[in-house]
């Protein structure tokens, strides 16, 4: 009737463990299981993992391989690809290269012939303890440098957005791999049972490139697909449709049960048929908690104008704030893992960061919409001490090329060399790591793919990125295929996070 | 600037390390490797290919680094170099591993060894190479014989034999029968996924006498909804869709006439050979649509491909990839797409099998072609006619327009169609130039200049050249090349850089006479802002130079743009005015005509060219090109199968014939076990072997060998024949045991993989709203064709809004539904539908409160459940007095929700509970509740 997974022999053994110690789910059991595993060197097997799922409680939060560093995942996903000569990785070289061809450059790149090098459009400054030189473009976020670990080499295989956006998000270029926000909560489930898992907050101007690829469940079970939502349009059917009045609803719902009770007791051993009853419990329960998250009333006036929800001269920005609020919400009562989109699809670079001809003109919209809001989240993070738990991802497909495309103002795809970062739990502060060239054009020190950046984030999650294992089509999948090193440089204390835990 | 040496030139700068005594293999070295490279390169999962714990593996190499070790050369042997760390990122073992790394001792030892000539004796691994063809599913099937069994009044044919001797050999026993409405629900559901009306329960309920299952089997047969029921599952393994994938998702538009190819083959019990056959190498003409199935992937349309031709090329391997994948998953159930990169870990194939697979379809490409029927003939030549007719037409109809710049007031320009009527010039280049929009950034979807004779001069086809100002891409969308690539529309047009102006400049081929120039900013009239409102064009005789031109038409004789007027500008007599709107009208009329013959003639399928070359590829990179390889079949196979093995210039349409003559030879140990254990999980909800797409060493072991093998033989036996297959099937004890759970079953089995019970299982996504419309009596069974939106738009800014209020089109079944890749149904989609992403062999049954929400507060269910009480009550007032089983008619009309919903009337207690409901509530409160019940939605 279910379709249990197949269990390696580590598996069932885990599964007993976890038998052996009840249904509990305290992270201190979590904890404890993790060095009851460990002192049987469990662990240092290499075969995969594949937690056990309950139909009736998916969202039950379950241990992780070792003890984590972060309990959830916030996520900045900035769609279109961030120049990061725009932004994180300065380049003074560039202004002396400024209108000059590159040598031995390409004549042609992804969107057509290539144009000489430009300069950074923007000045860069030093910032905080560190001195690091971030972008007068977002003046907001760069006050947090101090508590950042840059990655500035990172490659991605493919140039193309909508692959790329996949790449980022599932390990995968292809169409149809589980998200990594379905990978999190499918591995660890959830600490809130009214609320759903995994949730991608969607941006005021549209759906980013690649879409549900995004937030998709791949071939994991569907309960771990992100649930989309926006400080605008919540989640949808949350209410009867049809105008159906509340005490009809409640007659509705108190028949089903009875309805559902009656024929269970006639096929008192099927789970499936209690898990869906279950099912409509928590339904229930989201139903009541969804609408006071979108209730913004509650935010102090402080709060809103630290945000920018109460911008009304950019009212793109405002809701933003308010997705930024949103997002801030969620990781307070405790989901898993939360998306926040800042960019739609292309649309010439109007609505997203795919600055192809007019990169100034256009990044200084949308910069205004990113930078005050996104850092205001953070600090908000840092102040109410979530911050201690939580991870803070900043991410974009790619970066773009050291020089503008030919005949217009903007710069096209780079793969081969950008900058995403982490700040928050288990995250060093600080640090840059990996280097790009002088001009920006690829990475040339501690060359890093996605990968590693993804296993990074499983990692800090408790997560061996090696070993979270879904068996599809006679594959172990796994959200970094066969690759994935974990960033040691950029982690709190490196090496000490997992000791003991491991071999 | 900084650069990064190349390995290569670092491994030369090294030394060689001295020459020592020559160490021992056993003794000195083993143990070296053993304690710092076994960690991750032994054993059959070894990493990066590379195995040292056995002599022919360690010399042939890993992956793209060819031999490990290469005897008396240390400076030359990848084993030596990652081991000393002559490129110190790739040293191993690596540094963030807890292997330690050799000592410099150890390395000089290694170094000694290999320069001594790499002895290794032969005979001292410990470790044994694994036959990788030992496999069952390798080896041939033959009939096996039948097992005896204790209890002989149990089965009802061989099945049941095989499925008993297990049983009773785990101490275990069948279920009961099921009762008779259960089976007939359940069978419905399987063969048609619709339930059972309340007329077919009475029928099979007053048909006692023997042989009632067996006619309502034929019956569910011979019932076109079976054809759509089954066709649905094999979309899902080929992961069908009506959209092109990706970031773009745009729509496939005649990908439905394969979809429509499979279900009337499962109708028809087309032969699983021919099936096969078909669906690669082609069919007759007319079914063309059969090779929909080699390009049924998501595919990176030629705007989202990079400009750069490494680019081109990584994106037709993917593409090419993915027809490998569709062809092996499908029919060999063998993950072939793992040799992409390095030989398979695990199965019998290596990366040269791999590309020489590829090597049958790199004459394929994903696109649509023509349909080869007489009818379609016939409309093409209707087409050209209709084509040739508007050319006249589009001669004619100028005379009537006044010219430009010939003091005449023109009308003003229009955001969808233009003509500037120009006195014959000869003209070298032609350069439009835009003076102000109505808004934002000029665009122009197609511009067109004709000479005397009505050609257009302009189209890229005929040797013209574009250039501007500058361009505002989107890659696929807005693109200078769009200008004048003959397609109309704002997804096919030219934008320029700048705001509100900007220049295109035409260069023809050869100097031309040019009488008019057509252009707009969105001829299909959706896109009405970017339209150039003040411009200038002039010609200029010259190829090069600034000062030769002349201008020949512009905005300044024609009415302000938005100008409503438009009657008698010209001039024209009355007389005249009639032949021009006549003219007109005969245009749109053969324009609609035109693109309903270029809908119905085309389909999306394999479009066949002249094969490429194909190259074994280094690591799967399309950049590391070795040896160019033939078409040919997996070398393993040679014994059982008679090879196909091709030359290297095989014309395209024998590269087909041949694969598929390789992959339907009867003696195929796969194809037909694969197949038969797909249609026993449609049956039974798990398969055989429980990874249907993977009958490798990778792949599950069967829980009923022996039986598996008798159903191949059986199907090949039978001709292949599908039909036959579920007749056995389902006229088996196995399948008509009831459903309950019991302690003792449960115990020893309980994912019932042994069948002690027929497993019950949830409806699919398709099956639930597919029966919610039978049920509400409003299911449209119209079949086949284009399908129906699930959106109200589609991609781009809104993204996917659903339609949340079908018209009859959209109360079709749900395959009918124009399928959206990776977006699934509002309500629907998160009961585990497929997103057609990847291959979806077997649905999962996830339980999710989002599905609790859809089903229950959607106005999906809202409508239908409307819509059922409608019915009932409509059914009840019509009802004869006589028949009436209760005078009450709210307890009639639960009664009747109850047959329609579950087949059944409900007891006494569901009968009090309904009642208060219904009393209070109303009907359709009942019908909400019924199709949210679990016994709605599970199949006994």
């Amino acid at each position: 009737m279910t379709f249990p997974e197949r269990l390696s022999t580590g598996g069932r053994r885990l599964l007993d463990r976890r038998g052996f110690l009840g249904d509990s789910a305290s992270a201190l059991t979590s904890i404890a299981l993790s060095s009851l595993l460990a002192s049987d060197n469990l662990l240092a097997a290499t075969e995969p993992i594949r937690p056990t799922i309950d139909p009736a409680h998916p969202y039950t939060p379950r241990p992780p391989h070792f003890a984590p560093k972060a309990k959830n995942v916030l996520v900045i996903f900035c769609a279109g690809a961030v120049s990061q000569l725009e932004t994180w990785d300065w380049k003074p070289e560039l202004i002396k290269w400024d209108d000059k061809p590159l040598p031995g450059g390409p004549a042609v790149t992804f969107q057509g012939p290539a144009g000489n090098l430009a300069r950074p459009q923007y000045e860069f400054k030093p910032r905080g303890q560190t001195g690091k030189m971030v972008s007068e473009m977002i003046p907001h976020l760069a006050e947090l440098t101090d508590d950042i670990a840059f990655v500035h080499s990172l490659t991605s295989k493919t140039n193309t957005h909508g692959p790329a956006e996949n790449f980022l998000s599932t390990g995968s270029i292809f169409d149809g791999f589980p998200s990594i926000g379905a990978w999190v909560t499918y591995a660890l489930g959830s600490e809130n049972q009214d609320l759903p898992a995994f949730v991608s907050i969607l941006d005021p101007r549209g759906v980013p490139q690649a879409s549900s690829n995004n937030w998709g469940p791949g071939f994991l079970p569907a309960e771990f697909q992100g649930t989309t939502l926006s400080a605008k349009d919540p989640v949808r059917h949350l209410r009867p449709a049809g105008g159906i009045s509340a005490a009809g609803d409640r007659a509705a719902r108190d028949l089903l049960v009875r309805m559902n009770e009656h024929h269970l007791a006639q096929h008192p051993e099927d789970n499936s048929l209690a898990a869906r009853i279950a099912s409509y419990e928590l339904a229930a329960r989201m139903q009541l908690s969804m609408p006071t998250l979108n209730d913004l009333s509650t935010e102090s006036a402080a709060t809103l104008k630290a945000y920018g929800a109460d911008d009304e001269s950019n009212p793109l920005k405002a809701a933003f704030a308010r997705n930024c609020i949103l997002a801030r919400r969620l990781i307070e009562k405790g989901v898993r893992f939360v998306q926040l989109f800042n960019g739609a699809y292309a649309s010439g670079g109007a609505l997203n960061w795919d600055g192809h001809s007019k990169l100034k003109e256009q990044y200084d919209v949308h910069a205004a919409i990113l930078d005050q809001p996104a850092a205001a989240l953070i600090k908000d993070l840092k102040q109410r001490g979530l911050l201690a738990d939580t991870l803070v991802v900043w991410c974009t497909e790619f970066g773009r090329m050291p020089f503008f495309q030919k005949g217009v103002k903007g710069r096209d795809h780079n793969p081969d060399g950008f900058t995403c970062w982490m700040t928050g739990a288990g995250v060093k502060p600080g640090v840059s790591h990996g280097v790009t060239d002088d001009l920006g054009v690829k990475a040339v020190e501690n060359t890093l793919s996605l990968y590693d950046f993804n296993a990074t984030i499983l990692h800090l999650l408790g997560l061996d990125n090696t070993r979270l294992s879904f068996r599809h089509n006679g594959f172990d999948r796994r959200l970094t295929d066969v690759h994935g090193h974990v960033i040691k440089e950029i982690l709190a204390q490196p090496k000490q996070a997992n000791q003991g835990m491991t071999s | 600037m900084r650069h990064v040496f190349p390995f290569v030139a670092i491994v030369c700068m090294c030394s060689g390390a001295a020459r020592a005594a020559a160490p021992d293999f056993v003794h000195d070295i083993r143990p070296l490797i053993e304690k710092h490279c076994y960690a991750c390169h032994a054993g059959e999962q070894a990493k990066s290919g590379l195995r040292l714990d056995l002599k022919e593996a360690a010399f042939k190499g890993g992956d793209g680094w060819g031999p490990a070790i290469v005897p008396g050369k240390p400076d030359e042997s990848p084993l030596v170099q990652f081991a000393r760390g002559d490129d110190p990122d790739l040293r191993m073992p690596p540094k963030e591993s807890d292997v330690p790394p050799l000592a410099a001792a150890d390395i000089e030892r290694l170094v000694a060894w290999v320069n001594a000539g790499a002895v290794w004796p032969d005979g001292v691994d410990t470790a044994k190479v694994v036959d990788k063809t030992d496999h069952w599913s390798f080896k041939p099937f033959e009939r096996p014989a039948v097992p005896a069994v204790h209890d002989s009044a149990w089965p009802k044919n061989d099945i049941d034999r095989f499925i008993l001797a297990r049983l009773e050999a785990e101490g275990l026993k069948p279920s009961p029968e099921a009762d008779r409405r259960a089976w007939l629900r359940r069978a419905t559901f399987d063969l048609t996924g619709l339930p059972p009306t309340p007329e077919e329960v009475e029928q099979f309920a007053s048909d006692t006498s023997p042989g009632a299952h067996e006619r309502v089997i034929e019956r569910l047969l011979a019932s076109p909804r079976y054809g759509e029921r089954y066709a649905q599952h094999w979309l899902d393994v080929i992961r069908y869709a009506d959209t092109h994938g990706y970031e773009v998702n745009t729509e496939r538009p005649n990908a439905w006439p394969y979809r429509d190819y499979c279900i009337s083959a499962f109708n028809a019990d087309l032969p699983y050979d021919q099936f096969v056959r078909e669906q690669i190498a082609g069919g007759e003409p007319g079914k063309e649509a059969s090779t929909g199935f080699l390009v049924t992937a998501a595919v990176l349309l030629p705007g989202q491909i990079g400009a750069d031709d490494v680019s081109k090329r990584a994106a037709r391997q993917d593409a090419l990839n993915d027809i490998i994948v569709n062809v092996s998953d499908t029919v060999l159930g063998l993950t072939v797409g793992c040799a992409r990169c390095h030989d398979h870990k695990f199965d019998p194939v290596t990366a040269r099998d791999y590309y020489s697979l590829q090597a049958f379809f790199a004459g394929v490409e994903y696109g649509e072609r023509m349909l080869e029927t007489p009818e379609a003939f016939a409309l093409r030549k209707e087409h050209d006619d209709a084509r040739r007719r508007i050319t006249a037409i589009d001669v004619e109809l100028p005379r009537y327009q006044p010219l430009a710049r010939a003091g005449y007031t023109r009308p003003p320009v229009t955001p969808h169609l233009n003509t500037e009527r120009i006195a014959a010039v000869s003209a070298r280049r032609l350069r439009f130039t835009i003076l102000d929009t109505n808004v934002y950034e000029p665009c122009i979807d197609e511009l067109e200049v004709f000479d005397g004779e009505g050609r257009n001069v302009a189209l890229a086809s005929a040797g013209t050249k574009a250039s501007s100002s500058g361009n505002l891409v989107t890659a696929g969308v807005h693109e200078l090349e769009h200008i004048n690539d003959g397609q109309y529309g704002n997804g096919r047009s030219w934008m320029a850089a700048t705001r509100n102006n900007g220049w295109v400049m035409l260069e023809f081929k050869e100097p031309v006479t040019i009488e008019r120039i057509v252009w707009g900013r969105d001829r299909t009239e959706k896109f009405k802002d970017r339209t150039p409102t003040s411009y200038r064009i002039e010609v200029s005789a010259a190829t090069g130079g600034d000062d030769a031109w002349t201008l020949v038409a512009d905005s300044t004789d024609r009415l302000p743009f938005g100008t409503k007027e438009k009657t008698n500008l010209t001039g024209l007599s009355p007389e005249e005015q009639r032949t021009v709107a006549a003219l007109e009208k005969e245009k749109t009329s053969l324009q609609a005509r035109i693109q309903t013959i270029v809908r119905d003639t085309r389909v999306f399928a394999g479009n066949f060219k002249t094969p490429h070359p194909v190259h074994l590829l280094n690591r799967g990179d399309a950049e590391q090109r070795k040896e160019e390889l033939a078409p040919e079949s997996i070398v393993t196979f040679a014994g059982l199968v008679a090879p196909v093995s091709l030359a290297k210039d095989a014309p395209e349409p024998d590269r087909r014939r041949g694969l598929a003559t390789w992959l339907t030879d009867p003696k195929h140990p796969l194809p037909a076990r694969v197949m038969v254990n797909r249609i026993w999980q449609w049956h039974f909800g798990t398969g055989i072997v429980d990874t249907p797409n993977d009958l490798g060493r990778n792949g599950s072991k069967p829980v009923h060998p022996e039986l598996l093998d008798w159903l191949a033989a059986e199907f090949v036996d039978s001709g292949w024949s599908v039909k036959h297959l579920h007749r056995l099937i389902m006229g088996s004890a196995t399948f008509r045991q009831a459903s309950a759970a019991n302690t003792t079953g449960l115990a020893k089995d309980a994912d019932t993989r042994l069948l002690w019970r027929f497993p019950p299982r949830r409806l699919e996504a398709e099956t639930i709203r597919d029966t919610m419309l039978a049920v509400s009596g409003r299911l449209n069974l119209q079949m086949g064709g284009r399908g129906f939106d699930l959106f109200r738009s589609r991609g781009g800014l809104s993204g996917f809004p659903p339609i949340e209020s079908f018209d009859a089109g959209g109360r079709r079944r749900m395959i009918y539904a124009h399928k959206v890749r990776m977006e699934r149904d509002d309500v629907f989609g998160a009961f585990d539908c497929p997103d057609a992403g990847q291959s979806m062999a077997r649905r999962r049954q996830s339980t999710t409160p989002i599905q609790a929400l859809n089903l229950f507060n959607s106005p999906f269910t809202f409508h239908e459940a409307q819509a059922l009480a409608a019915r009932i009550e409509a059914d009840i007032t019509a009802e004869p007095a006589a028949t009436k089983p209760h005078s009450d008619p709210v307890r009639r009309q639960i009664d009747r929700a109850f047959q329609f919903a579950f087949t059944r009337s409900p007891d006494a207690l569901e009968m009090s509970a309904a009642e208060a409901v219904v009393r209070e509530h109303g009907l359709a409160t009942l019908c909400r509740v019924i199709f949210n019940s679990n016994e709605f939605l599970f199949v006994p």
